[in-house]
């Protein structure tokens, strides 16, 4: 605020920064980053939120920290250097996580752990963070882990409600009564396949509003 | 890109490294009070579970202490071992142990029905990840009082159905033994007789996780065989 | 020897890493264009897996976990440094893919030219730290299992990512709706392919 000739802290770029990756630049259907350990979490949409938080935290921290010190991280390590202050904020989420969301933590098992090796993560780190500011790498951040966060959340809104007829747990289904009609669960959303299918029909859907993204 | 000196890339690791170090160990040190309570109150509630006492996180250490109020280790001959306390046996952990070296927790609860109850942990390997649970049984210490069990990474929908009420409901009355001879409680597809009184439904579906259920109550409390027919009226 | 037989099936086939816990994905998307390569990204994951697995489970199991420290003396028998879990076997990954490569470009330079651009890319594949962090929480008792749980993993890998590029190579000539070309359509047949495997389930040796 003090120094009017910097650029505003939501200028139009930065704005965009935020915002393409939620839609046209989206790390997970255009960027194809981060598929690895995410789509196992999203059976039920609870775990699937947490998840998201603690990518974006993860994101939004590690790209801070890496992009504060971009000029004093010597070059021949900076891989190394990433990759321990990812560990680094990751092991702090899950041991929070242990502490405080117990229940989440046990049906997130080993994926908190997988969050490190999460290409997106490191991709907004060599991509973003060594080369720009800390606050538009902040934004970048949490752009991404958002982007991230809302397939995560696309894709197990409807396998929970598909699959288990929940939301959020809310056995919504059940209280407006479409089972006495002789509606069943799908069974086969809850399998893994499905993330998958899923995600391939959002990228469907997504391209076909978006026609530049399309592949030759 | 700068180039950096051999000696400030020491230099900056071992800062670096030390940071890192004591933020962990710090995180870790003041964190790990409250994860273990986690683990203690998990266990505690679902033993409390299993004689029928449905507790919150923040009324169950009290409710235990209320209900479940002794508790001993016993070995494959039925005979109690001292100093050890059944709280903090792993059964995962005896069970890697030749049967004759293993702690057999055994829990005593007295619900508010007057009922003398044991409470008896099991553990077994399930389709994709281990599955566990307590059985509670009545004082004639053949008939089920209660079973909670759980599992970590069963198909949703298929195998995770056995933490369900519907599921753990059916266990209650049924008989360990007939004539004196230890049968467990059989798991049985395609549905069991409500009169058998060794038997309930399997999961459909879910039949591996089912059977893996059967095998994990067989095995864990023909353990306890001693124990419980020495001490059976 | 049955339980080992057991633990290797189940890697391959019913736990496979791509297509019941999604590991590696990025890799698999993005090198699956060509038989060729995916066969050499395949065999470096497969080597590198049964090198990382063992060394992890060494260290889990006499520096890591709680108690493991007692080999140092009575004192140490409180130690817990599994918080520091996944730090320790980042670095073994990053470290032993770095030590593979310089060993494999001094003494076989073939293969070196043919499996070296795909080592660099392994040491952030999930597929590998998900390998040793499923080792740690499956509890293997002993390091052979641990071995041939590594092994299985990467054979199945390589099977997904050799279907997967065998397929797109022959679907170019298809003709699939424009917007679902390239990543769409791949993720479908992914999890058609899952589906497939799915029939494996519940495979008890």
């Amino acid at each position: 605020m003090s120094s009017k000739e910097k650029e505003p802290l939501f200028s139009e770029k930065n704005r965009k920064l935020f915002t393409d990756q939620l839609g046209r630049n989206n790390p997970v259907t255009v960027q194809v980053l981060g598929i690895c350990s995410a789509l196992a979490v999203t059976v039920k949409l609870e775990p699937a939120l947490v998840m998201a938080l603690s990518v974006t935290i993860v994101l939004a921290v590690s790209n801070l920290i890496v992009s504060a010190l971009r000029n004093y991280i010597p070059d021949r390590i900076r891989i190394i250097v990433q990759l321990v202050v990812i560990a680094t904020m990751v092991i702090l989420v899950d041991q929070t996580l242990k502490a405080y969301a117990f229940d989440v933590s046990r049906q997130l098992s080993v994926f908190v752990g997988l969050i490190i090796t999460n290409c997106i993560i490191m991709g907004r780190l060599e991509a973003f963070a060594m080369a720009n500011k800390p606050w538009p790498a902040l934004l970048d951040g949490i752009g991404a882990g958002a982007g991230y966060g809302i397939i995560l959340i696309i894709v197990a809104f409807f396998r929970e409600f598909l699959g288990s007829g929940t939301i959020m747990g809310y056995p919504i289904l059940e209280k407006i009564g479409v089972y006495s009609f002789g509606y069943e669960d799908n069974g086969m959303m809850i399998l893994p396949p499905m993330a998958l299918i899923v995600v391939g029909l959002i990228i469907w859907v997504q391209r076909s509003r978006n026609r530049e993204l399309i592949e030759k | 890109m700068k180039n950096f000196s051999n000696r400030y890339i020491f230099v900056f690791s071992f800062i670096m490294v030390v940071i890192v170090a004591s933020l962990l160990a710090l995180a870790a040190t003041l964190l790990q009070p409250a994860q273990e309570r986690n683990l203690e109150i998990a266990k505690k509630r679902s033993m409390l579970e299993s004689i029928g006492v449905i507790s919150t996180k923040d009324n169950s250490v009290e409710l235990y202490d209320r209900y479940i109020t002794e508790s001993f280790v016993l070995n494959i001959q039925g005979e109690v071992i001292e100093d050890v306390d059944a709280f903090n046996v792993v059964l995962r952990n005896e069970q890697r142990k030749p049967p004759e070296d293993q702690h057999l927790p055994v829990f005593r609860a007295f619900p508010d029905d007057g009922e003398k109850v044991v409470i008896l942990p099991v553990e077994g390997k399930g389709l994709w990840g281990p599955i566990y649970g307590y059985v509670s049984l009545r004082s004639d210490l053949n008939t089920i009082y209660g079973v909670t069990f759980d599992h970590d990474k069963e198909t949703p929908g298929l195998g995770a159905e056995i933490n369900t009420t519907g599921f753990e409901s059916m266990f209650t009355g049924k008989k360990l033994y007939q004539d004196d001879r230890f049968v467990s409680v059989q798991v049985l597809k395609g549905g069991a007789d409500p009169s058998d009184q060794h038997g309930v439904d399997a999961i459909s579906g879910g039949t591996i996780t089912s059977k893996a259920l059967e095998e994990m109550l067989s095995d864990c409390l023909k353990k306890y065989d001693a124990y419980l027919t020495q001490n059976r009226n | 020897m049955e339980n080992l037989l057991n633990i290797f099936i189940k890697s391959i086939f019913v736990d496979n890493m791509v297509f019941a816990f999604f590991l590696g994905m990025c890799s698999y998307l993005a090198v699956s264009k060509t038989v060729k390569t995916s066969v050499g990204l395949g065999i470096a994951v497969i080597f590198v897996l049964v090198i990382t697995v063992p060394v992890n489970f060494l260290i889990e199991k006499y520096i890591l976990r709680k108690g493991a420290l007692i080999w140092l003396g009575e004192s140490f028998a409180d130690v817990d440094l599994s918080f520091l879990t996944f730090m320790i076997f980042i670095a073994v990954i990053a470290a032993m893919v770095q030590l593979v490569e310089m060993i494999v470009e001094k003494f076989s330079p073939a293969l070196y030219n043919s499996l070296g651009i795909f080592l660099p890319l392994i040491a952030v594949n999930c597929a590998i730290l998900g390998a040793s962090l499923f080792m740690q929480e499956r509890e293997f008792l002993n390091i052979t299992e641990a071995l041939v749980f590594g092994a299985g993993s990467g054979i199945g890998w390589f099977l997904a990512i050799v279907g997967i590029a065998a397929i797109r190579e022959k679907i170019r000539y298809s003709n699939v709706p424009a917007p679902l070309r390239g990543l769409g359509i791949t993720f479908i047949i992914t999890g058609l392919m899952a589906i497939a495997f799915m029939g494996f389930m519940g495979i008890k040796l």
